[in-house]
């Protein structure tokens, strides 16, 4: 019982983080711990500059289809 | 090797036969059966009505049979995918564009970049044969074409750290052959869009309460845009769930406005109002920063879209509702009125996202490679999200299929072959022996909260009713039906007005490179006069096809819809070509059938539509025979003075319309010449041949990486 409960627990936690990654919200994250966050050579991007850039990229390039 | 090893074992057998070994044949032989009953069942009930649950167990066993072997052949030994190589997002991996990303929320991205209004409206229109020749199409297109192209390409584009396809054929084919597929590319996103944007208007005429409810859409993108520019940056969750409560409440909201009469008359447009209004919306949302209107859009409709596929299919299985329309009607001949042409090609041709969509191999060499995280994910991702794709195209067959014949050709068909009043149309229909009453058309035209249902052709509505009716039979019944419906008319509309912005937002960009071949500055993407120019460039292009579809006493579908599908179709077979040219040259002629045999049964039905769409004698069919036949008409004296213009506009537009399928068949023929050649001379060689691969370089991830541990753990 107690490891089914754990087993729940354990996908709802997956979902949830499947779930931030694929709507983006995550993003700003894992730029932080990439290498291009964490060089000292680039000025470090904030949230909202990020947010932007990320979507002007994505936006230029055929990503949504019939 | 390992990941060949391990998805090979299957097929290859090492004679060790333990008793679990047994078990898992026994499992997939008892689904293959499964699958094969329950097709037989479909193919030849010839009962009063068939339940649906049968399409369901036949499409999902079809699709798992076909994932784990033909999917575990083209893994393993065609392609050999190879998990110790680095993927282009572990050796670039720059947080922005390159990010390995787990299997399933790629999974997830790639889904839903391929999934749009297509494989809901192809197989809707072409339920007039009858729901077999569709619903076979679906499921063996997607099995033997449509998911090969996907997967094969997404791994072509691995190897080439997420080359585009337009890249990969200057590369691999010949320089000619990436510019004609970077112009076939063009040309087919412009028919696209002007297809899609018709499918809408025909949704929203003289429909106050959808087209309030689709109007509410963009201020609510706007708000979202805010929230998530200022307010809370890059809390797209958040900002996306209330963004949907609002459209939520906005659909329930919209019978307050069709029922007060002077709110109604503000959002009752005809077609071409309807259409102005969608292009300047385009032009917008293309000219604008992406943050405030185009991205927090996608992010709705991508929500939106998600739950109602959810909730379609949840419907599907809990009312499993019987299917009306016979397996085969008699306009397999040819004489159909939702749109004219034999069932070969035109069946083919309809339906062409869902079983196969040459739109996929841009996004299949887009984004996805760059984020993928090892190769044998591929297999997961190109071939599985097509699986699901073609899911989606059988549900919405069903969908259509089970609400009364009578009224699906009456919702689909054009005034000028049904009739123009309620009585005449509904005694052509009951004629055709689909027994139709004008009561009730007007009855479901109310219960829906419409004004009429007569001639609304492109999909969506009938669509929608037959979706309405699933849903309301689960929750609701007769009272929640009008919501249902235009809860099923907002979400169509609004992932179609997705494609529409960022389809436009892009062909702004390949017309902004094309000009900058020829001037400098109007290359430039952030100059203000150039986004300015080619914004209005490419609206203006989809929007002449709109317009011209809007106006058509025929019902612009008629002829426009099978344009998108040869084009569609055509850009599929460029991809395959690329494909062919890169196995060839990775030595698996012992496999080349593989993508051969997909991509000449798509130059066959291709050339043959746009020859019969060009050439045929039926006006309804050839462009050319309908000019002809205007123009003869004109000369008789036949065309009352007032409606000349818009006759010789007709006559123009049909002309043109010929011109452009003829350009397209021309510019794939000429490719496939071009490839033709450099097969011959691939075949012939000795020396190993020359490809344009990344060099391998070890993956240094730990064999059990799975991307999550970049998570929050």
């Amino acid at each position: 019982m107690q490891k089914a409960a754990r087993n729940i627990r354990r996908l709802a936690r997956r979902f949830w983080r499947g779930l931030r990654e694929w709507c983006g919200d995550a993003a700003y994250e894992r730029y932080l711990r990439s290498s291009a966050g964490q060089s000292e050579g680039y000025p470090r991007l904030s949230a909202q500059e990020f947010y932007v850039e990320q979507l002007n990229q994505r936006y230029s390039r055929p990503n949504r289809c019939c | 090797m390992r990941a060949a090893q391990f998805s090979g074992n299957f097929l290859i057998g090492t004679g060790v036969c333990s008793v679990k070994r047994l078990g898992r044949i026994l499992v997939w032989v008892s689904v293959a059966l499964l699958g094969a009953g329950a097709l037989g069942k479909i193919a030849l009930d010839r009962g009063e009505s068939l339940n649906a649950i049968w399409f369901v167990i036949a499409a999902v066993c079809c699709y798992l049979v076909a994932y784990r072997l033909y999917s575990a052949f083209l893994a393993a030994r065609l392609l050999a995918l190879d998990d110790t190589r680095a993927t282009p997002s572990e050796r670039h991996d720059d947080g922005r564009d390159f990010v390995p990303t787990n299997k399933w929320v790629l999974f997830g991205h790639h889904f839903a970049a391929i999934a749009g209004p297509g494989p809901l409206v192809g197989p809707t229109l072409a339920a007039q044969f009858g729901y077999l020749p569709g619903t076979l199409w679906l499921i063996a297109g997607a099995a033997f074409a449509g998911c090969v192209q996907d997967f094969i390409i997404l791994f072509c584009s691995i190897r080439r750290d997420g080359k585009s396809i337009g890249q990969m054929a200057r590369e691999e084919v010949s320089k000619r052959g990436g510019f004609i597929a970077q112009l076939a590319v063009l040309a087919i996103m412009v028919i696209l869009l002007g297809v899609v944007a018709l499918v809408v208007v025909n949704a929203l005429k003289s429909s106050p309460w959808a087209t309030f409810t689709l109007a509410m859409t963009i201020p609510i993108a706007l708000l979202v845009g805010v929230y998530l520019r200022f307010v809370r940056p890059g809390r797209v969750l958040e900002g996306s769930l209330m963004g949907v409560g609002l459209i939520l409440f906005v659909v329930f909201a919209g019978q307050w406005v069709a029922d007060s009469p002077s709110w109604a008359r503000v959002f009752t447009l005809g077609g071409v109002p309807l259409a102005f209004a969608i292009m300047v919306y385009a032009f917008a949302a293309s000219a604008l920063p992406v943050w405030l209107l185009l991205a927090p859009r996608d992010y709705l409709s991508a929500f939106i879209k998600a739950g109602a596929i959810f909730a379609l299919a949840a419907g599907i299985l809990f009312v499993h509702p019987h299917v009306l329309m016979p397996p085969l009607t008699r306009f397999i001949d040819g004489s159909g009125p939702v749109f004219a042409g034999k069932i070969f090609p035109f069946c083919f041709i309809t339906i062409a996202c869902g079983a196969i969509s040459g739109f996929h191999s841009l996004i299949s060499s887009g984004t996805t490679p760059k984020m993928i995280l090892r190769e044998s994910h591929a297999r997961f991702i190109g071939y599985g999200a097509m699986l699901l794709e073609s899911f989606v195209g059988v549900m919405a067959m069903v969908a259509a299929c089970a609400m009364t014949p009578g009224v699906y050709f009456a919702i689909n068909s054009p005034p000028s072959i049904v009739g123009a009043t309620p009585d005449a149309a509904a005694a052509t229909i009951s004629g055709w022996g689909f027994p139709l009453t004008a009561q009730t058309m007007a009855g479901l035209a109310h219960a829906v909260g419409e004004q009429t249902l007569w001639n609304r052709a492109g999909g969506a509505p009938s669509l929608a009713v037959g979706m309405a009716q699933i849903f309301s039979n689960t929750i609701g019944g007769e009272r929640l039906l009008s919501i249902w419906y235009h809860f099923a008319i907002m979400f169509e509309a609004l992932f179609i007005l997705t494609v529409l912005d960022a389809g436009t937002r892009v062909g702004r960009f390949m017309v902004q490179e094309l000009g900058g071949r020829v001037w400098k500055p109007f290359g430039r993407t952030g100059r203000m006069p150039s986004i300015l120019v080619s914004s209005a460039i490419i609206v203006g292009m989809w929007g002449y096809f709109l317009y011209q579809g809007v106006v058509d006493p025929l019902g612009g579908i008629n002829s426009l819809w099978p344009l998108f599908g040869i084009s569609n179709q055509l850009l599929a077979a460029v991809a395959l070509v690329v494909a062919t040219t890169i196995l060839l040259k990775m030595g698996r002629t012992r496999w080349i059938w593989v993508t051969l045999l997909p991509m000449t049964w798509l130059v066959i039905i291709t050339m043959t539509a746009s020859y019969q769409k060009i050439f045929d004698a039926n006006p309804r069919i050839g462009f050319l025979a309908y000019a002809n036949a205007l123009a003869a008409q004109i000369t008789a004296g036949k065309i009352p003075a007032a409606k000349l213009v818009e006759t010789q506009r007709l006559i123009f537009n049909q002309r043109l319309d010929a011109a452009v399928t003829a350009v397209l068949a021309l510019m794939v023929i000429v490719l496939i010449v071009e490839a033709l050649v450099q097969w011959y001379a691939i075949l012939g060689s000795r020396r190993a041949q020359v490809l344009h691969e990344s060099p391998y370089v070890p993956t240094q991830w730990a064999e059990g990486y799975s991307g999550v541990a970049h998570g929050d753990d």
